[in-house]
């Protein structure tokens, strides 16, 4: 088993439901992720939600983001005050619009901003004088190679850049949580090496760093992830599939000593068939 | 072989072979011209008669009339995109929707109807010219920003907000910054429409002078020369309004992909 150990819950979903015009979209999602940690090593959380289209996924991700309000039950996440101040234990709180960063499978920008304006409004609440901010703000630029594009607006950045520039925004606004909806979609290879650099950097930077993405490649999700919901219609006692998504299987890689691996092993690859046949028969 | 790509569809063609085309056109329709107008019968009036034409309404004080016309152009379009862009940039409040919705439909109302109000209220021609337009522009502007409002993708409003941006925020920035190149664009495409209606409303209230006064005049003497001439400096000076929009737009909005 891989040496970690789980903390103080990070996010937690009781009962969630939606319902749009009397159709449910989503039922009964019920989790709980924990703050990991490990030895001698800054470790986030990567959390990947698979299923196949139309299971609610994306629903899920706006009400985890507080972009939409549930129909029944509530998304809890620490309050960043109480985090940073005195007692340090961690207390949660229901989720608000902006307390989670989203990204979506466009990696939308301010279309009128430079990357250096994106990211100096994204901060424009951050405590900090203005000095303070344009360090922090220059220090990330060179982190993730973004220097040279600074001036540039999202019309005149590559797909990496501006994928990145996508994701370090977010993180600069909301903190630890990022929601991710399909981030790999239609990306060539070159492309998904950098937003996994991108999780790479974000998970190394902060151990409360938590992101959240949907993927219709399992390989990648089952690769990157230490936690996987598989998302799908329940078989009802009848034998016949519901038509509103919910949470199936709940694998914990670290648990099952496949997290932070690298390299897929045989046993991944196995993961990688219980996943897909989870999710056609759902 | 060079020649048969000119007439196959989708063809795409060197910068030369475009000029040739276009000016192989030019010459043609010149070459019409001198030809359908040399004989007794003819529906238009020669080049000969056109200069002359317009060398009789330089004499006569053309570039004045072309400065009012552009000084009317310009204070009812800088009024009406005020208004519009107010309605327009007000209309994602839901209360405020069915003002903007309702100016939009009123575009469909006849010119003729509002005048006559507007003749109760107003007395002075050149105001008279300024509040015709001025309602009829925005209209027509408003039906357009109304598009450019709806237009704006999820995705922009949903990033917004994810970085704590309320609702007046995303408003300001996404739709109100985010959009400004838009209104460039709203602007040159009506323009068409307002040159068009500019000329129509100064031939209807002849007190203020401007091309469509010229316009008027001209055709009540049947002279086909200055008339022609008259439609040539409309369209040019339409024309320049519209390549000047559009340099303003690449200059102003470097963001601006349209």
């Amino acid at each position: 088993m891989s040496a970690y150990e789980s903390k103080d819950i990070i996010l937690q979903v009781e009962n969630l439901s939606v319902v749009y015009d009397e159709k449910t979209i989503i039922k009964d999602i019920n989790l709980v992720e924990k703050d990991t940690q490990r030895e001698g090593k800054v470790q986030g959380q990567t959390i990947a939600f698979v299923g196949r289209s139309g299971r609610g996924k994306s629903t899920l991700f706006r009400i985890l983001t507080g972009l939409a309000v549930p129909t029944t039950g509530k998304v809890l996440i620490p309050d960043m005050i109480k985090v940073n101040g005195n007692p340090p234990s961690i207390v949660l709180k229901e989720v608000r619009e902006g307390d989670v960063g989203f990204v979506d499978q466009k990696y939308t920008l301010f279309r009128h901003k430079t990357v250096y304006q994106a990211l100096h409004y994204a901060m424009r609440n951050t405590k900090g004088t203005e000095k303070e901010k344009r360090e922090q703000i220059d220090h990330y630029l060179a982190d993730w190679g973004l220097s040279n594009v600074k001036n540039q607006f999202p019309n005149e950045l590559s797909g990496g850049q501006r994928q990145r520039t996508a994701i370090l925004e977010q993180l600069l606004s909301a903190g630890i949580f990022i929601v991710l909806d399909e981030p790999f979609s239609g990306l060539d290879v070159g492309n998904i090496q950098n937003v996994k650099r991108a999780f790479d950097l974000v998970n190394g930077s902060n151990e409360l760093n938590t992101l959240i993405f949907s993927t219709h490649d399992i390989d990648l999700a089952v690769e990157l992830a230490d936690s996987i919901y598989v998302m799908g219609y329940p078989t009802l006692s009848k034998g016949t599939l519901a038509t509103y998504g919910t949470l199936l299987k709940h694998y914990n890689l670290k648990d099952m000593n496949l997290a932070w691996k690298g390299d897929l092993t045989k046993e991944h690859l196995e993961l990688i068939q219980e996943i897909k046949q989870t999710m056609l028969t759902s | 072989m060079e020649l048969k790509k000119w007439l196959r569809p989708f063809e795409e063609l060197k910068l030369e072979q475009r000029l040739s085309i276009l000016t192989i056109w030019i010459a043609g329709v010149l070459f019409y011209w001198f030809f359908a107008t040399s004989g007794e019968k003819r529906l238009f009036p020669p080049p000969g008669k056109v200069w002359e034409g317009l060398y009789s309404l330089y004499n006569e004080g053309l570039m004045v009339h072309i400065a009012s016309s552009l000084g009317l152009c310009l204070k009812a379009t800088l009024i009406s995109i005020v208004f519009s862009l107010i309605i327009a940039y007000l209309s994602p409040v839901p209360f405020l929707r069915p003002v903007a919705v309702t100016l939009s439909r009123l575009r469909y109302l006849p010119l003729t109807g509002i005048t006559f109000y507007l003749a109760v209220v107003v007395s002075d021609a050149r105001t008279m010219q300024v509040w015709v337009l001025t309602i009829f522009m925005s209209l027509y502007f408003i039906t357009s920003l109304l598009g450019v409002v709806k237009d704006i993708p999820q995705e922009e409003i949903d990033h917004a907000r994810s970085l704590k941006c309320n609702r007046w925020e995303v408003l300001w920035e996404v739709v109100i910054k985010g959009r400004m190149d838009y209104v460039l664009d709203v602007l040159r495409q009506n323009l068409a429409i307002i040159w068009m209606m500019l000329v129509t409303v100064e031939s209807i209230l002849v007190g203020a002078g401007g091309l469509g006064v010229l316009i008027k005049n001209s055709d009540r003497f049947m002279n086909h020369g200055r008339i022609v001439a008259l439609q040539l400096v409309i369209l040019l000076v339409g024309l320049g309004i519209d390549l000047f929009l559009n340099t303003l737009r690449r200059m102003l909005f470097r963001y601006s992909k349209i």
